[in-house]
């Protein structure tokens, strides 16, 4: 009994097991399914992770780390109209000291001054005695050559950076034009401020060459370079204080050369500070004399006040109030109105002044935009200074050039409107692109523009005409001279004269326009003791006319006759 | 059950292989770009460099002088010619003069 009761719980004991063991297998799918699903799924979260690591970009992530601090500017390059290089950025190092590790600060004073004689001891020796501070910079933008030499003087605390410093690899050449930039690289004037105005350029830290597109001008370096170079030749020939000249396309207002001397270097503006390095084209007015003549007579041909053939009486001289005017050489007899533009009769511009009034004057000059100040993309022009009374003496020394103070760009402009078929055009540093004109207003008829064009090639090729040493054979020059007394302490000196002559070609169908201005040029055998315009500032016009023609692609009478 | 947990532990331990791996890789192409970075950064500058320089010697200062020393000056009107002209002067004159504006 006893025995079968415990074979009875051995039994029971078997199946518990059993049915505990059946139990265990139907849950082990589930805990297996579960482990793999928690593996799974911890695997995936990882993937997931490791991948978005892989696609998250460096950059963001060492934005995280430190922001950077702009400490410089890349620029991007300025070229020519031809793709010529004329300002570009380039890696160069920057001395800077870490007073902390400086050891002996009057040995790297001393030793320094060897290499950079014109550095501020005494600043120097300050700056390095504040060993509170981890960085002082030395010298920015220096020389592989120069950094060599420092690097091995072997002095302790000294250490280079690499920055981005301007070079202008054409030197000089159009310094006016391309301005300068800081020793943080950012444009202070000219088209480098430009740059940063209108173009932009990119805050770096380090020494990253800019990936802008080039900035492409309208001046052509070849042309630039011709202009400068006559420019030169003329200052030594003529003794002049100074010079400028300027070429621009009549037809679209570019600008292709524009240069005034003495120069400046884009790379060293500190050097040029002195007001006789600023710009005469654009930086300053000048009462230019009989070449205004130029705009009266058109004045008076669009008025339809007087024709070519319009007889003028000009033997007597004109009074207004206590001023008289008479000519520089009297004909001694009555004058067309050609004649009064190819003898340059200031009292026949006067007598034309005087019967169009104070009004149409002001109102045609008014519309050929030389009362009002214009701006190129190099920056403002300077002002015009008007007279404060248009009646009288002050209407009839205007129409000569005199009482009346402009840049010369801005009479360029105003005389290339007239010429290039009577529209208004926009003057312009950078490359033509069509339909920047689009807006262009009619200023004077075509008959007058044809007229006007003709009258300047007669006063080339006429014996008696004033500009007849600026022909250049083959190219159809025409233009007019003008020879001003300039003013000082606002009294007119006798002895110093500004000489200049407004020219353009082929005068078939005006293209191009020059304008030379010779500041205090002196007499000399070649002129025959003279220092008029005629004798100086047409002869140069001459010679630069012959250089470019033919690198502006105009064709010479010659080529134009077969055509 | 034994079977399962031997395959987890040798899948955990090829995970942990791979995920070194990747990194392992990973930082060795980023020191790789990072060189490469650097040796473009170098050739832009190289390059730079070299474009100012070459400005410099072709800046029109140096050239013109060289030039008017070999005999050379800008060109005179009566140097100058039509098409029409040159090409009864020198035959496939036209042609070429023809070529050269248009690849312009």
């Amino acid at each position: 009994m006893w025995l079968k009761a415990n074979e009875m719980q051995r039994h029971a004991t078997t199946e518990g097991l059993n049915a505990a063991s059946d139990r265990r297998r139907r849950r082990a799918p589930i805990v297996n399914a579960s482990l793999i699903g928690s593996a799974l799924l911890v695997f995936t979260i990882l993937g997931t992770q490791i991948l978005s690591l892989g696609l998250s970009s460096s950059a963001h992530m060492s934005m995280s780390v430190s922001e950077p601090v702009a400490t410089s500017f890349s620029r991007p390059d300025i070229i020519d109209r031809n793709g010529r290089l004329l300002a570009t950025d380039v890696e160069a190092p920057s001395l800077f000291a870490d007073p902390a590790i400086v050891i002996d600060r009057d040995e790297v004073v001393e030793k320094l001054i060897t290499v950079l004689p014109d550095l501020n001891a005494a600043e120097l020796r300050d700056a390095l005695s504040d060993k509170s501070r981890r960085f002082v910079w030395i010298r920015r933008g220096l020389s592989p050559k120069v950094a060599q030499r420092i690097h091995d003087l072997g002095l302790p605390g000294l250490a280079f950076r690499k920055e981005l410093r301007r070079a202008y690899p054409a030197g000089a050449l159009a310094g006016h034009v391309l301005g300068f930039v800081n020793v943080d690289n950012k444009g202070m004037a000219g088209i480098e401020k430009y740059i940063d105005d209108a173009v932009g350029v990119d805050p770096v830290n380090s020494a990253t060459l800019s990936t802008r597109a080039p900035v492409r001008l309208s001046l052509d370096a070849g042309i630039q370079y011709a202009l400068e170079d006559e420019l030169d030749t003329a200052v030594r020939r003529y003794k002049s204080e100074g010079a400028a000249g300027i070429v621009l396309d009549v037809k679209t207002g570019e600008i292709i050369a524009s240069a005034s001397l003495p120069r400046v270097e884009p790379s060293q503006p500190s050097a040029t500070t002195d007001a006789k390095y600023a710009d005469k084209i654009t930086g300053g007015t000048f009462e230019l004399g009989s070449v205004f003549k130029t705009l009266t007579i058109a004045m008076a041909l669009d008025e339809g006040l007087a024709t070519p053939s319009t007889v003028l009486d000009v033997r007597e001289p004109l009074q207004a109030g206590r001023f008289t005017i008479r000519d520089f050489h009297s004909a001694g007899r009555p004058l067309t109105v050609a004649e009064v533009f190819t003898h340059s009769s200031n009292v026949g511009a006067g007598m034309l002044a005087q019967k169009a009034g104070p009004d149409r004057m002001h109102g045609f000059l008014q519309k050929l935009g030389m009362l009002t100040p214009i701006k190129t993309e190099a920056g403002a022009v300077t002002p015009p200074q008007l007279p404060a009374r248009w009646e009288g003496a002050e209407l009839i020394t205007v129409s000569y050039g005199h009482g009346i103070a402009v840049a010369p760009l801005q009479f360029a402009v105003a005389t290339a409107s007239i010429l290039n078929g009577g529209v208004s055009i926009t003057p312009t540093m950078l490359k033509y692109k069509p339909g920047t004109n689009a807006r262009a207003t009619r200023l004077v008829t075509r008959e007058t523009s044809s007229a006007m064009a003709r009258l300047m090639r007669l006063n080339v090729m006429d014996t008696a005409g004033t500009g007849e040493r600026a022909d250049v054979p083959g190219f159809r020059v025409g233009g007019k001279t003008g020879t001003a007394e300039l003013a000082e302490n606002g009294r007119y000196d006798k002895s110093a004269v500004l000489s200049s002559f407004v020219a353009a070609f082929p005068m078939d169908d005006p293209h191009y326009l020059t304008f030379v201005l010779l500041f205090e040029p002196k007499g000399s055998s070649d002129t025959g003791g003279q220092r008029t315009a005629s004798t100086n500032a047409a002869p140069v016009t001459a010679r630069l006319i012959g250089r470019i023609a033919g690198q502006l692609g105009v064709a010479p009478m010659s080529v134009v006759a077969t055509q | 059950m034994r079977l399962l947990n031997i395959a987890a532990f040798c899948f955990a331990v090829a995970s942990a292989f791979l995920l070194y791996s990747l990194n392992y890789e990973t930082r060795r192409l980023e020191a790789h770009i990072q060189s490469q970075e650097r040796a473009a950064q170098q050739a832009k500058s190289d390059i730079a460099v070299l474009k100012a320089e070459r400005g410099h010697l072709s800046r029109p200062e140096r050239i013109d002088p060289l030039a008017r020393s070999q005999g050379l000056m800008p060109p005179r009107a009566d140097q100058l010619v039509s098409p029409d002209l040159a090409a009864a002067i020198v035959p496939d004159s036209k042609a070429s003069v023809r070529r050269v504006a248009e690849s312009e």
